[in-house]
């Protein structure tokens, strides 16, 4: 048997910003236990954007936060970030009205997107074609990171602090005695441990019901593909409002251009790959970018958005089970939090109470009381 | 010696990262993003394989293989999205 002060279940950026977050403030034995490989869930499989643009408080302050400390980590850890924002693009009236309201909201609480015309559009993405009509709402301080460099910074910095990072090992069930959690039963044998985070994606729900905990989170399906790398094209991450499912399209900091457009928004664990997912992204794409005819696509993959009812995470204790800590269903944007989550679980952990506050909102019994978070723009 | 023409990653570079703990075949590619170009892994995930089951002493049958992903070969955008069927 082995003895912890903190167990993470889970090897993404959820669980390794928090792991780290905890060693860097002396919280003593922190073992992190990944059922594959580190980063195989969600992050590696995610579009690289990070923005605070949202339409809700708890996002708008949680990502700012964030975002201050993507640029300290970055430096800090030495994996790429650049903040080249994001673009939003509206060919319709209604569209437009609705990012005027978005950009007013936006900068009432210190994020300064803007609405572009068509030239500051092609100043920005020169190599994209657009009508005069088309405007934007941009938003300058977004960016993107690259989630391979980030997960095996973040891995060698927490061993460096000493935490234990252990892959190919499952948390199979949570144990507890007297409504205190106890520690972790792994598929290599017992975790002894005061604290647990269940920061698991999906795997979450199963986990927390081993308490009798029910956590609602369901996974729905997007899809990616990767072109082959090319120069530096353009730096925002670009989402096309009024194309069909919402088409982004972003150069990752390798270079590849990563595009996505949603095909469902039905729950579901197939991880086949819809044969319109392709044609559905590269048609609104090559409209966009006619030179993309000639450029070769690499790969396409599927990946997971693991919502809650009001597509925010489940942040903190879970309340009847003391010592438990949830960190799950990010709802598609669990790599972007992941720096801020670290921070919240870790002074929830050790102060009692989540810096920045406002985490406090976001609490699982939420559900229970009915005072859900809403928010309009899930994308990217 | 290089092992993955596309992405320039070195015998030495494998090593290293599995001294570092990379024991499997799909965080050795997102490690060094080892057979993550136009290849797609044709040439350096067999030679992976072997190097990565030498220094674990398994069988190279039993490290699997990483997961296919299409279109399996580098393929044209313009194929891709079936502009013939619009344009025919």
């Amino acid at each position: 048997m082995k003895k912890a002060d903190a167990v993470v279940i889970g090897g993404g950026v959820s669980g390794l910003f928090t792991a780290l977050e905890l060693a860097k403030r002396g919280a003593g034995k922190v073992v992190v236990v990944e059922e594959g490989y580190l980063g195989c869930g969600s992050t590696l499989r995610c579009a690289t954007g990070i923005r605070a643009s949202f339409t809700s408080v708890e996002h708008v302050e949680l990502m700012k936060r964030s975002i201050q400390l993507w640029k300290e980590y970055s430096k800090a850890l030495g994996f790429r970030y650049r903040q080249g924002g994001y673009l939003w693009l509206a060919s319709e009236p209604e569209t437009v009205e609705l990012f005027r309201e978005l950009s007013k909201f936006h900068n009432s609480l210190g994020v300064p997107t803007r609405i572009i015309d068509a030239d500051e559009i092609k100043e920005l993405v020169p190599c994209m074609s657009v009508d005069r009509e088309v405007k934007g709402l941009f938003d300058p301080i977004a960016g993107k990171a690259d989630p391979f460099g980030v997960v095996y910074a973040l891995a060698r910095e927490c061993r460096r602090l000493g935490v234990e990072i252990h892959d190919h090992t499952k948390a199979l069930r949570l144990a507890a005695k007297d409504s205190k959690v106890v520690g972790v039963e792994t598929s290599k044998g017992f975790i002894e441990a005061p604290v647990a985070v269940v920061a698991a994606g999906y795997g979450t729900r199963e986990l927390l019901k081993t308490v009798g905990v029910d956590v609602p989170l369901e996974p729905v399906p997007h899809y990616a593909l990767i072109t082959e790398r090319l120069g530096r094209a353009f730096d925002p991450l670009v989402i096309d409002w009024d194309a069909p499912g919402v088409p982004y399209i972003v150069q990752t900091l390798e270079g590849n251009l990563l595009m996505g457009a949603g095909v469902t928004e039905e729950p579901s664990t197939d991880t086949s790959l819809p044969r319109e997912f392709l044609f559905l992204a590269l048609r609104s794409w090559s409209k966009r970018f006619p030179w993309l005819s000639c450029v070769n696509v690499l790969r396409s993959w599927p990946g997971f958005y693991v919502c809650t009812p009001d597509k925010h995470p489940i942040y903190g204790p879970v309340g009847s089970v003391e010592g438990v800590y949830v960190a799950a269903g990010y709802s598609g944007h669990g790599f972007m939090m992941g720096p801020v989550t670290g921070e919240v679980i870790a002074s929830w952990i050790l102060d009692g109470k989540p810096e920045p506050r406002i985490a406090e909102r976001l609490t699982i019994d939420r559900f229970e009381k009915g005072e859900l978070v809403r928010e309009k723009a899930i994308v990217g | 010696m290089i092992i993955c023409r596309c992405e320039d990653v070195t015998l030495e570079d494998v090593e290293r990262a599995i001294e570092e703990g990379c024991r499997d075949l799909e965080s050795l590619r997102k490690r060094l993003r080892i057979g993550m170009g136009p290849c797609q892994g044709r040439t350096c995930i067999p030679i992976l394989i072997r190097i990565l089951a030498r220094k674990l002493g398994v069988k190279p049958q039993d490290l699997g293989y990483p997961a296919p992903r299409p279109p399996l070969t580098p393929t044209r955008c313009s194929v891709l999205r079936g502009e013939h069927d619009e344009e025919g």
